[in-house]
C-alpha cells in the first residue's frame, strides 16, 4: 500500500487540516508522501512522523488552481494506492479533474475508513450512511476533515525535496480576486464552539450584534443557515449543512434554525448540541442535548450580558 | 454562441429517503422524484443568458432511465430549446457520466457547458470537475455568479475562504451553486404545452 496526501498552502501557510488528512492517511497506512502546492511564506512544515517524502511545488498563488495543478502532477498519481485530499473548495475542485483526467473513480467526502478497499460517506444529504466499495488501482478519496482527529506525533526531520520547475501558465483561466479570510476570527473548521444562527435574526445588524457577540463571548465560530445567507445575513462561507461545511465542534449552538436536514446534515456530529427557537415543535430539538423554546431576541442578550459579566 | 444544461432526475429534497430491509441500497421505487436543484438553477442561469441575446441555443441533456424524459420536459419548460436523453439501464458512477457527457460535448460543440455542483442524492460533486479533466477544458466550479462578454466568463466563486473571481475563456464547464439565482416558477400550462410537444 502506498498512501498519498495532496495539500495546499493558504495566503502562504500550511492548510490547517493537513493534519487530519494526515490521521485518515494513517488508518490505510503507517507513513504516507505529501505533495504540497502552493508558497510558503508565513510558516514551515511540522515535522510530522507518518510522512514519509515531502514534495513541494512552491508555485504561485495565482497558479494555484486545478486549470494548472491537475497536470502537474496527475501523471505521478498512478504510483499510489491511495491518493488523499480533504474535501474543501481547493480539494473538491482539484481531485475530480485529475480522477477525470486519468479516467479514475473518485469517492467522495469519506467520513470513515473500514478497510483499504470499503469506505462510509454520507448520501441522501446525511440521511443514510453507506459503505462504498471501491476496486480500483489507485482509490482516490476526498476526506470529510470534521471526521478525523489532528495528527500530532512528531519526528526529528522529514525526507523534504522543493520541486523548482517552471511551472506553465495557462492562459484560459485566470484569477482576478480572492477574498482573504479574516485571520481574527476564529476558523469554523478548528472552533470547538460554533455559534450559528438563522433566518430568525430578521437582518445583518441583529445577526452580527447577538450571534457574533456570543460567538465572540465563547470564543467561538460563527455559522449560519443556508436562509440566514441568502438572505445576507452571514457570508456563504459561514453555512453550515448539505451545500455548505460539515462540522463537528465540543458545542453546536443553533439560534432560531429550524433544523431542516441539509442542516442537520452539516452538524449532527458535534458532540453537544444546544438549540434556541420559539418555536417548540422545531425539528432543531429532536437533535439537540440542550433545547430552550424562547425568543432569542431576549435570551440571546441575557446570555451574552451573564457571559461577559463572569 | 450555445449552451448545454446538464440535467439529473433525483429523489425530491422533501422525501426522506429508506434504505432496503436487507441493507442493500436505498428504497426509492416510489419516492416522488423531481429534477435535482442544483440543476434548476444552471437551466434558470442558461435562460436569462439567452434573455440577455448573449446566447442563441440552450440545450438540455440527461442521463438515466426513460423516465428521465419527465426531467428534460421540465427543463423544456423552464425555456430549454431542445432536450437529449441519453437512455441507460444502469445507474452510473460520476465518472461513467463524465464519459457519457465527453462524447456529447464533442458532438454538439457547445461554448458553455452548465451544470449544477452537486445531487442531492449521491453529494458527489464530481462530474463537472471530471468532464473538465477529461476535455482538458477550463473549469469554473461552486459558481455564485456569472458575467458573459466577448468569449469571456468572470465567475465569482464559492470558495472556504469567501470568494474568488475567476476569467476563463471559452469553451469552458462551470457548475453552479444554489445561490446564483432563484429559479422562476412555471406555470402548470407550461408544462403541459410541452408535454403535448
Ligand atoms: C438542495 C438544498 C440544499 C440545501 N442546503 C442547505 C445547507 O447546506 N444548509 C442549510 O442550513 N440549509 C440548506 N437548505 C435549506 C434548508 O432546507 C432550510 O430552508 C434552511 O436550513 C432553513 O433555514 P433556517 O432554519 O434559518 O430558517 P427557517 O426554516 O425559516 O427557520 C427559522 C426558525 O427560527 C425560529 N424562530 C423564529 N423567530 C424566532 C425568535 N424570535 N426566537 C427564536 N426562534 C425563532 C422558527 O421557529 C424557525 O424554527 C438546502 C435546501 C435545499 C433544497
Amino acid at each position: 500500500m502506498k498512501v498519498l496526501v495532496i495539500s495546499n498552502t493558504i495566503n502562504g501557510r500550511i492548510n490547517s487540516n493537513l493534519s487530519n488528512i494526515l490521521s485518515a492517511a494513517n488508518n490505510l497506512a503507517e507513513c504516507c508522501d505529501v505533495f504540497l502546492i502552493g508558497k510558503l511564506i508565513q510558516d514551515s512544515l511540522p515535522n510530522y512522523k507518518c510522512i514519509n517524502n515531502v514534495e513541494h511545488y512552491p508555485i504561485d498563488d495565482s497558479l494555484n488552481h486545478a486549470l494548472i495543478v491537475a497536470p502537474l502532477i496527475s501523471n505521478r498519481i498512478l504510483d499510489y494506492s491511495h491518493v488523499l485530499v480533504a474535501a474543501d473548495s481547493y480539494g473538491k475542485d482539484l481531485l475530480p479533474r485529475i480522477a477525470g483526467s486519468l479516467y479514475l473513480s473518485q469517492v467522495s467526502e469519506v467520513s470513515e475508513i473500514i478497510s483499504p478497499n470499503i469506505f462510509k460517506r454520507a448520501i441522501y444529504a446525511g440521511n443514510i450512511l453507506a459503505e462504498i466499495e471501491s476496486y480500483e488501482a489507485t482509490k482516490l478519496l476526498t476526506i470529510r476533515v470534521a471526521n478525523f482527529p489532528s495528527y500530532t506525533s512528531l519526528a526529528a526531520n522529514i525526507n523534504y525535496k522543493q520541486l523548482n520547475s517552471e511551472v506553465v501558465n495557462d492562459i484560459r483561466t485566470k484569477i482576478l480576486f480572492e477574498s482573504i479570510s479574516n485571520v481574527d476570527t476564529v476558523d469554523i473548521n478548528t472552533a470547538e464552539v460554533i455559534v450559528s444562527g438563522g433566518s430568525a435574526l430578521l437582518s445583518k445588524d441583529n445577526f452580527d450584534h447577538l450571534i457574533g457577540s456570543l460567538a465572540f463571548q465563547l470564543s467561538g465560530a460563527v455559522g449560519a443557515s443556508r436562509a440566514a445567507v441568502e438572505s445576507g445575513f452571514a457570508t456563504n462561507d459561514c453555512q453550515i449543512g448539505q451545500t455548505g461545511r460539515i462540522v463537528a465542534p465540543k458545542v453546536y449552538i443553533a439560534v432560531g434554525i429550524s433544523g431542516a436536514v441539509q442542516h442537520i446534515a452539516g452538524m449532527k456530529n458535534s458532540q453537544v448540541v444546544i438549540a434556541i427557537n420559539s418555536d417548540i415543535n422545531a425539528p432543531i430539538f429532536e437533535y439537540a442535548d440542550y433545547g430552550m423554546v424562547g425568543d432569542l431576541f431576549t435570551v440571546i442578550p441575557e446570555l451574552i450580558n451573564k457571559l461577559s459579566n463572569n | 454562441m450555445k449552451i448545454l444544461v446538464c440535467v439529473k432526475r433525483v429523489v425530491d429534497s422533501n422525501v426522506r429517503v429508506r434504505v432496503m430491509q436487507d441493507n442493500s441500497d436505498v428504497d426509492i421505487a416510489l419516492s416522488k422524484m423531481s429534477l435535482n436543484p442544483f440543476d434548476e438553477n444552471a437551466i434558470e442561469e442558461a435562460i436569462r443568458l439567452k434573455e440577455l441575446g448573449l446566447t442563441q441555443e440552450v440545450v438540455a441533456i440527461s442521463i438515466g432511465g426513460d423516465k428521465c424524459e419527465d426531467t428534460l420536459r421540465t427543463a423544456l419548460a423552464r425555456g430549454c430549446d431542445r432536450g437529449i436523453l441519453v437512455e441507460t439501464l444502469v445507474s452510473h458512477e460520476p465518472i461513467n457520466i463524465a464519459k457519457i457527457l465527453t462524447s456529447v460535448v464533442k458532438l454538439e460543440q457547445p461554448d458553455l457547458v452548465l451544470l449544477g455542483k452537486q445531487a442531492i442524492d449521491d453529494d458527489s460533486n464530481q462530474v463537472a470537475q471530471m468532464l473538465a479533466g477529461k476535455l482538458n477544458l477550463p473549469q469554473a466550479t461552486f459558481a455564485s455568479k456569472l458575467r458573459l462578454s466577448d468569449n469571456k466568463l468572470e465567475v465569482t466563486r464559492e470558495v472556504d475562504g469567501g470568494i474568488q473571481n475567476i476569467l476563463v475563456s471559452l469553451p469552458a464547464i462551470v457548475s453552479v451553486d444554489l445561490s446564483i439565482n432563484e429559479p422562476r416558477f412555471i406555470k402548470l400550462p407550461q408544462l403541459m404545452q410541452v408535454k403535448k410537444r
